[in-house]
């Protein structure tokens, strides 16, 4: 036992040789005499007695689950974006449950003063007329909403979801360095960590008394559920849309509470009330929790310029109809300046100094404040006074330590003498170091704390985790901060055991509800298409094979059959001689597009797949040759395609969405195989069209069995037109497409046809009496563009 | 002076309009001591499903209507009856401009009145370092605000063509200026950035002009469609005064007020937000029309 002991501690010891936090700042893992915090004994003895090879394949667990999560946040370059892989640090950042007790008391008090800030902003502007805050800096303020002033929020607060960047000074204080009451983000980032973290840590996480995040969220969702009008109302998430740095993270808290994801398109506003577009018709939405900017919110009384908003919804906030969280207007609390007055604030609406200090500043507008920041400018990061950035989020015109970054901005003296009123000194703060693993060895690096606070009918709960920024390079000071820095998971370490159900809310909170939403039609939008376009990438492929196999056997590109054929394909877009298709590449593009918009509907499985298949038909070298090489190219392809639609066949739930997914599919379907059989089965077209036309259906042995003797146009148009048990055949898909629109919302079993059901009907009808020698090329356009219209009615009925 | 107001805006759309709505701010203004409305009506063609009336934060009455129902055109006729008694500035109790910016500091406030939202840049009418170079040239050392606000005005008038065929309503005023040539809204939103510049609060005025002049004066440049002018505050005691760039006038008897805001967005007579796939035309007619002393 002794020996076991004295192991553990060498381990310990050879861990932490070398780990120096640099003097002068506090460090999470070390108090200042050098001793492991109590925090993290646990943890630091478990992680010393992992071999190398063992942590490495625990990490790799932990990225796995990121990447098969398909977890991922925007990052924007110049001019353009990408999709970069979610930063997880492995090591998670631990805190004493009695110290996030601590900073807990001060950002309820901090959210509750901000909460006052915002009812006096828009409200009796006491504060400016008392002259404890200049009316110039609130009137300068882009996030000032003055359609908002005077419309006191539904319910009565503004404020519902907070976030704080918090650090720890090098006294062992914490400070807040900035406020996030927009729309903050980061909290379901905080949830992936936990999960990713979890499984690298999967038999010590149960034995730490880590404090669990769920039991917070199921709050915040019962909370909110608390302010719907009417428990049958839908709760929605209003994201600004994919290219948004973190739509991923709306995408996965609409699953994970069970919310409906909305963009601003899927919303109208009726007689003062907001409603949801549906595919059955219009639904009310009395709470939306906000993701989305307020300015961009409604083009008619915010920025005109907004094409992601929805009309009318400060007229619907103005009647009191919608809570939204938070409230439109609530930006202007994230302005920077204002940490240089809160102080003040705090004495002034709470009648109390602030219990955690914010980083000091001071707002360069006043005579006094300049001169101090002139003075002080060593320790001094100047910049916009009005930006809602977090400190450490430094741009070109910040300037640190009395060094001017862009070297076109004017002297100190005078930049701020000409601007002082834009911009701000803020006292450049330190950060505390946290242990982060680095080729092979732990490291002290700098780290800021987000923290999450939801109000709910018990007040402000704070969620016992959050996520911890860790600094890229051992540069202490703050700007170490900004980019490229990586994420870690907060422990609250509780010195008794955590009980898991501890957070659960109360017997009288309410309970989830259990009904599936309806389906907003621009989802059912999407997923139609999306059932279209890899349909559509799939008859890519299948012609492309064909032609190219013909092209392999024969060797004669001009031959009249491939002639014949590469006019048919020409006509439906496909360049033949192009490597890769653009027709392929721009189906698979279209495909992700949709499916980009539907990530909360969609498996992330389904959407690995699509991606991947889009990438790979992408990079088809362009360099592939014609003929055999492109023909097994294309058959690659057409497996991978194939185990996309059996995930999202055999997997996906059969409700509403699933319908208009293979509605889409057998559109798609029938249009192409009407198209090709009318060329291929065409009496005038060139040897060996028939045969063809059969191999793109993919029933060779089909036809084979059923009719025993060479093709002939009867046997052909029969076997892929007219056959009912054939999943290529045209009457096939027109019996798929009837099953699925008798189950469409409107669509009642009993009851009078709609318009999109008869015409279905008909047209199925229509088809299954036909025989082969009348279903010649004529009546295969007409059907073709029967099916065309079928699309344009759907889209009428339920897509507008 | 009253007058009788009559103001018809027409759209066609190419394609049908499948929804629509529209935030108006088309009735002339009520406004203690400067008009009255004596009476007013608003006709809307096709009959909207909604329509709300609302007050904006400046105070300007705006009508929020939406349509549901396909169409392709919509027409708005103003018909008002309008007293309007403002006189024209004439005495100077402005401080000098050197002071301007305490007495700014000194408001404390943020009512619609307040100095402090049109001091700074707004979304149409960014800050411009050679707009305020111009207005600083022309703002002489010792000079109060009003004879600032008065030199600047006359300044543009002199240096920009009234030119209608110049500009739409979304040209810029950098552009407007780098080209010396607009219509009223240009002249008015460079006359704001130039004041703005040197530290002078100045806002955006739409309104109309009578259509014909009185007797033996010239007829005013843009009576012939809705107008706009500046209102720039010139301290505590001068408070707010109003100037014509377009016409070199401060204002009086000859212009009515409709709304007020930082910029044209603030103010636009038809703002709206429209589902149409094809393009659209609109026509404009104003009559403003004396009937009485």
């Amino acid at each position: 036992m002794a020996a076991r002991d004295t192991l553990a501690e060498d381990q310990v010891a050879r861990l932490l040789e070398g780990y120096r936090p640099p003097p002068g700042i506090a460090d999470e893992l070390l108090d200042p005499e050098g001793r492991i915090r109590p925090a993290w004994r646990g943890f630091i003895q478990h992680f010393a007695g992992l071999g190398p090879e063992e942590r490495a394949r625990r990490f790799a667990r932990g990225d796995q689950y990121l990447r098969d999560a398909g977890v991922f946040f925007r990052q924007y370059g110049e001019g353009s974006s990408v999709e970069r892989a979610w930063p997880l640090a492995h090591v998670p950042m631990l805190l004493a449950e009695e110290e996030l007790r601590r900073i807990s008391d001060g950002l309820r008090q901090r959210a509750d003063l901000l909460e006052a800030l915002a009812a006096d902003l828009y409200g009796p502007n006491r504060l400016v007329a008392g002259g404890h805050l200049p009316a110039s800096l609130i009137a300068r303020s882009r996030e000032w909403l003055r359609p908002l002033v005077g419309v006191a929020p539904r319910g009565g607060h503004y404020l519902h979801f907070l976030a704080f960047e918090i650090g720890r000074g090098p006294d062992g204080t914490w400070w807040v360095l900035g406020d996030r009451t927009q729309a903050p983000s980061g909290a379901g980032f905080a949830l992936e960590n936990r999960v990713a973290t979890a499984r690298v840590y999967a038999d010590l996480f149960a034995e730490e008394h880590v404090h669990r995040l769920a039991g917070f969220f199921r709050a915040f969702r019962d909370a909110l559920q608390g302010l719907s009008a009417d428990p049958h109302d839908e709760i929605g998430i209003l994201t600004p849309g994919p290219l948004n740095d973190t739509y991923f993270e709306h995408a996965y808290i609409a699953r994970y509470l069970g919310f409906t994801l909305l963009e601003g398109e899927d919303l109208g506003v009726e007689a003062g009330r907001v409603m949801m577009r549906t595919v059955e018709g219009s639904r009310p939405v009395s709470v939306l929790w906000r993701r989305l900017d307020a300015a961009f919110a409604d083009p008619l009384e915010l920025d005109e310029a907004s094409r992601i908003g929805t009309p009318g919804l400060v007229g619907a906030l103005r009647q009191g109809s919608v809570t939204l969280v938070n409230a439109l207007g609530s930006g202007v609390l994230e302005t920077r300046a204002l940490l240089a007055f809160m102080p003040r604030i705090a004495r002034q609406l709470l009648g109390e100094p602030l219990a955690l200090p914010n980083i000091a500043t001071w707002w360069c507008g006043q005579q006094a404040e300049r001169a101090h920041v002139i003075a002080n400018r060593e320790r001094m990061m100047i910049g916009p006074a009005l930006s809602t950035q977090l400190p450490f989020e430094a741009d070109a015109t910040t300037m640190l330590g009395g060094q001017i970054r862009d070297p076109a901005l004017p002297a100190l003296d005078a930049w701020l003498e000409a601007e002082g009123a834009d911009l701000v000194g803020q006292e450049a703060v330190t950060l505390s170091t946290t242990p982060a693993f680095v080729d092979g060895r732990l490291v002290p690096r700098p780290m800021s704390l987000r923290v999450f606070l939801a109000r709910t009918p018990r007040g402000w709960q704070v969620m016992p985790g959050g996520f911890a920024r860790i600094g890229r390079s051992a540069e202490p000071a703050a700007i170490a901060m900004q980019r490229g820095g990586e994420a870690a998971d907060v422990w609250v370490v509780s010195e008794t055991p955590v009980e898991p159900v501890s957070m659960l809310p109360g017997p009288a909170a309410s309970f989830a509800r259990i009904k599936p939403g309806a389906l907003p039609s621009r989802a059912g939008d999407n997923l139609f298409w999306l059932g279209r376009y890899v349909e559509r990438a799939e008859g890519v492929m299948r012609f492309t094979r064909a032609w190219h196999a013909r092209l392999a056997e024969t060797a004669d590109p001009g031959s009249p059959l491939l002639e014949h054929f590469r006019a048919h394909l020409a006509g439906i877009g496909i360049d033949i001689a192009e490597a890769p298709p653009g027709a392929l590449t721009d189906a698979l593009r279209s495909a992700v597009t949709s499916a980009s918009h539907v990530r909360d509907r969609f498996s992330t499985d389904g959407w690995t797949v699509l991606n991947d298949l889009a990438a790979e038909a992408a990079d088809l070298g362009r360099g592939i040759a014609p003929g055999d090489e492109t023909a097994r190219a294309m058959g690659a392809l057409l497996r991978r395609i194939t185990g996309f639609s059996g995930l999202v066949h055999e997997n996906m739930y059969r409700f509403t969405g699933w319908r208009f997914l293979s509605i889409g599919r057998a559109l798609e379907r029938s249009i192409s195989v009407a198209g090709a059989l009318a060329v291929l089965a065409d009496p005038e077209a060139p040897e060996g069209a028939l045969d063809l036309a059969v191999e793109i259906g993919d029933s060779v042995m089909s036809h084979r069995r059923r009719y025993a003797v060479t093709t002939t146009r009867e046997t052909v148009v029969d076997l892929l037109a007219l056959d009912a048990m054939n999943p290529r055949a045209i009457l096939y898909q027109l019996s798929e497409l009837r099953d699925h629109a008798a189950f469409l919302p409107g669509a009642d079993p009993l009851g009078p046809l709609t318009e999109l059901t008869r015409a279905v009907l008909q047209l199925h009808t229509g088809l299954a009496i036909q025989t082969p020698d009348r279903l010649d090329d004529m009546a295969l356009r007409a059907l073709q563009a029967e099916v065309e219209g079928l699309s344009d009615l759907l889209s009428e009925t339920y897509f507008r | 002076m009253i007058y009788d107001i009559g103001l018809t805006i027409g759209y066609r759309y190419q394609r049908a309009a499948v929804t629509g709505r529209h935030l108006l701010r088309l009735m002339p203004a009520d406004l203690p001591g400067q008009q009255r409305r004596l009476s007013g009506g608003l006709a809307i063609a096709p009959t909207p499903f909604e329509r709300r009336d609302l007050l904006d934060f400046f105070g300007n009455a705006a009508v929020e209507i939406a349509f549901r129902e396909a169409h392709d055109e919509i027409a708005f006729r103003v018909a008002a009856r309008i007293e309007r008694v403002a006189q024209a500035s004439v005495l100077d109790i402005s401080p000098g401009l050197d002071r301007l910016g305490d007495e700014i500091v000194g408001y404390r406030g943020l009512d619609p009145e307040a100095p402090h939202h049109f001091v700074g840049p707004s979304p149409r009418i960014p800050a411009s370092p050679e707009m305020a170079a111009y207005a600083a040239e022309r703002a002489a050392p010792g000079m109060t605000v009003r004879e600032v606000v008065q030199a600047v005005g006359l300044g543009l008038h002199a240096d920009l063509a009234y030119d209608p065929q110049a500009t739409n309503v979304e040209t810029t005023p950098a552009e407007a200026f780098a080209r010396r040539h607009g219509v009223c809204q240009d002249f008015a939103q460079i006359m704001i950035a130039c004041l703005r510049g040197i530290g002078v609060p100045a806002a955006y005025v739409s309104g109309f002009l009578r259509t014909e002049p009185p007797p033996g004066e010239p007829r005013l440049e843009g009576a012939d469609a809705m107008h706009a002018w500046v209102r720039a505050w010139c301290g505590w005691e001068a408070g707010w005064i109003e100037f014509d760039p377009t016409n070199a006038v401060f204002v009086a008897a000859d212009h009515v007020v409709i709304a007020r805001g930082r910029d044209y967005g603030d103010v636009s007579p038809v703002r709206g937000v429209l589902r149409i796939a094809g393009g659209q035309t609109s026509e404009q007619s104003v009559d403003v029309v004396p009937v009485g002393i």
